[in-house]
């Protein structure tokens, strides 16, 4: 009796200690690895997230923290088995990550990203929507749009997308399998033929700014081709997706006409490719209250975030809520903290932290900051 | 009536207070705890921290304490772990117009500056002594500066056939400390409009837990001042 305690106590003592699990594929993480941490290789770090995918309190824990170390999480390995078991010739599943503030919907997709990586997933990913659509600094670059009447073009967010999506894709793009079908004629003198890579595609939209809306267009269209054609597989992963459904955007024209998503050039290409009518595919979104502004922070369950109109163009999906932390995570994560000097002190403390933050990870981290 | 009076604590007498109204003495000032000053000087100040009450406990002084009525705590004054009176000192004098929350926060984001400054010069150092050297709770850094910003002397004015002389003479504990915190505010607030307060406040509480920096060197001009001035030294007490 005494020693089954004793050997249950240890083993307890042990749990508690370990927060760390040194398997850093995502593809081979399985259960017993949940509430663990695993460290991302810098390299791949810069090249997946160094145009935006990780929230900015974070990157300054990262720097913090002299490392990029993410939680292996319940709903992530979910979401990855579920990928692991789908048949990629049927219409592609769409997948909608909810859940409160501060979460780790963002992180989880950060996640969900590296194990598409390994996979071999053609990636593409908005790092946050409203980046586009409702953050106006000083000087946005904003002009109608040539080929298509009365809506509007945001190249330079457009521009940095396609730099972001090359950075993410180097080693498909460079293979050069992915090849265009037919012609895009962009001017007199410019043209893209049929049958040239997709680099090229996207290296026209980067160096032609004034185009790179209509790329990301022409774009999302092969990505489309291509993936029904088989010749690769395509991870879509779009944060704050619930922000292309915000009746108004913070937009205005020169003419101080106030415009909605849809008026927004960037909206039909991304639009087209969450529906269901393609394949080989696997589509995963968030909803966020933070990418709406107050009047529609409510409730963070995808209905009310979606409107009735997001609702349907997403029917069916498949929805993943990330929750708080529980008991062993919110353990693990302390011990975590305590072993990058983040957190010092007493142990008492946990608990009245625990108590402080109910297990919300983002508060959490907000309370440890300045013990 | 009276004696009863004195008898129930401060909770209890408002509980009583606002069930009768009529029941409201002339001599005792009861403003619904708006500040310590609504109780008489014979109200105790409350214990609040586990510590001090374990310790009560301990000595068996806990039952002399029943009969005798103590003020509440303070908002602020909490029996959590990380609970610090001088940090709540310098939050007070943050604050202004009673915000304190914003105060906080504020005290905090600096707090926050400190220790990831602190992290990084930690993780910078090359061997463990170095590392062992490097003061990593914020909490501590503070207690240092201050500890490092407290005047030993002060420069009185004193009027002595019509003129008037600085004369050096001691200071007390609680006005050196007051001196210290409100040095490092105003050394804080001489900054460049584009920095923001937690930021340069960090900056302030390294350099002076380093015995360096702007709070320091006035600390010493105050003692200089004071030893150039120690011929007037006599005229305290003439």
């Amino acid at each position: 009796m005494l020693s089954r305690n004793i050997r249950f106590l240890s083993r307890r003592y042990s749990q508690a200690l370990t927060f760390r699990t040194s398997e850093a594929s995502p593809t081979q993480q399985n259960e017993n690895q949940i509430g663990l941490f695993y460290t991302m290789n810098n390299d791949l770090c810069k090249q997946l997230f160094s145009h935006g995918g990780l929230p900015k309190s974070f990157t300054k824990q990262a720097k913090t923290f002299t490392e990029t170390a993410l939680m292996v999480r319940h709903p992530a390995l979910d979401v990855i088995n579920c990928i692991k078991a789908t048949d990629l010739n049927k219409p592609a599943v769409r997948y909608v990550l909810y859940g409160e503030k501060g979460t780790g919907k963002s992180l989880t997709l950060a996640h969900l990203l590296h194990f598409a990586y390994e996979d071999g997933f053609l990636i593409v990913h908005i790092p946050w929507v409203s980046e586009w659509l409702r953050r106006v600094p000083r000087h946005k670059e904003m002009s109608n749009s040539q080929s298509r009447e009365g809506l509007v073009d945001i190249p330079l967010d457009a521009a940095a997308w396609l730099l972001h999506f090359k950075m993410q894709n180097q080693v498909l793009l460079k293979s050069g399998d992915l090849k265009i079908s037919q012609e895009y004629v962009w001017s007199k003198r410019e043209k893209t033929d049929a049958g040239a890579p997709l680099a090229e595609l996207v290296e026209h939209g980067i160096t032609r700014v004034k185009y790179a809306c209509d790329v990301i267009d022409v774009l999302i269209k092969e990505i489309k081709l291509l993936s029904n054609s088989k010749k690769c597989k395509t991870f879509v992963a779009i944060d704050g997706f619930n922000s292309f459904f915000y009746p108004l955007t913070r937009l205005r024209t020169t003419t101080k006409k106030k415009v909605t998503p849809e008026e927004v050039s960037l909206t039909a290409p991304f639009m087209n490719i969450t529906k269901n009518d393609w394949s080989n595919g696997v589509i995963v979104l968030t909803t966020d209250q933070l990418a709406v502004p107050a009047d529609r922070q409510e409730n963070y369950l995808p209905k009310y975030l979606l409107y009735q109109k997001g609702f349907e163009h997403l029917d069916p999906f498949v929805p993943v809520e990330i929750g708080r932390y529980t008991e062993r995570e919110f353990m693990s994560c302390a011990n975590y903290y305590r072993d990058r000097l983040w957190l010092r002190g007493p142990p008492e403390l946990e608990s009245e932290l625990k108590l402080t933050s109910a297990c919300n990870p983002y508060d959490f981290m907000e309370l440890c900051a300045p013990l | 009536m009276n004696s009863i009076r004195y008898k129930i604590s401060g909770v209890t007498y408002s509980v009583l207070q606002a069930a009768n109204c009529n029941f409201r003495p002339a001599l005792l000032q009861c403003r619904l705890y708006s500040g310590p000053t609504s109780f008489p000087d014979y109200f105790r100040n409350p214990i609040f921290s586990k510590e001090e009450q374990a310790k009560l406990i301990e000595f068996n002084e806990l039952s002399k304490l029943a009969s005798t009525p103590v003020k509440p705590p303070g908002v602020s004054e909490t029996s959590s772990v990380y609970y610090d009176p001088l940090v709540n000192k310098v939050i007070n004098h943050v604050m202004k117009m009673g915000n304190k929350n914003l105060a906080r926060q504020i005290v905090e984001k600096a707090f926050e500056n400190v220790k990831r400054l602190q992290i990084e010069r930690y993780h910078l150092a090359s061997t463990p002594e170095e590392k062992e050297k490097v003061i990593l709770n914020p909490k501590d850094i503070l207690h240092k500066a201050i500890e490092n910003c407290r005047p030993l002397l002060q420069l009185l004015p004193i009027k002595r056939g019509g003129i008037t002389y600085q004369v050096p003479g001691p200071i007390t504990e609680k006005r050196s400390l007051f001196l210290a915190i409100k040095w490092l505010l105003e050394a804080t607030n001489d900054k460049e409009r584009t920095i923001h307060f937690p930021e340069q406040f960090a900056w302030e509480l390294l350099d002076a837990a380093n015995n360096t920096g702007k709070v320091v060197k006035r600390k010493q001009d105050l003692h200089r001042q004071c030893e150039a001035n120690r011929a007037y030294a006599h005229y305290r007490w003439q």
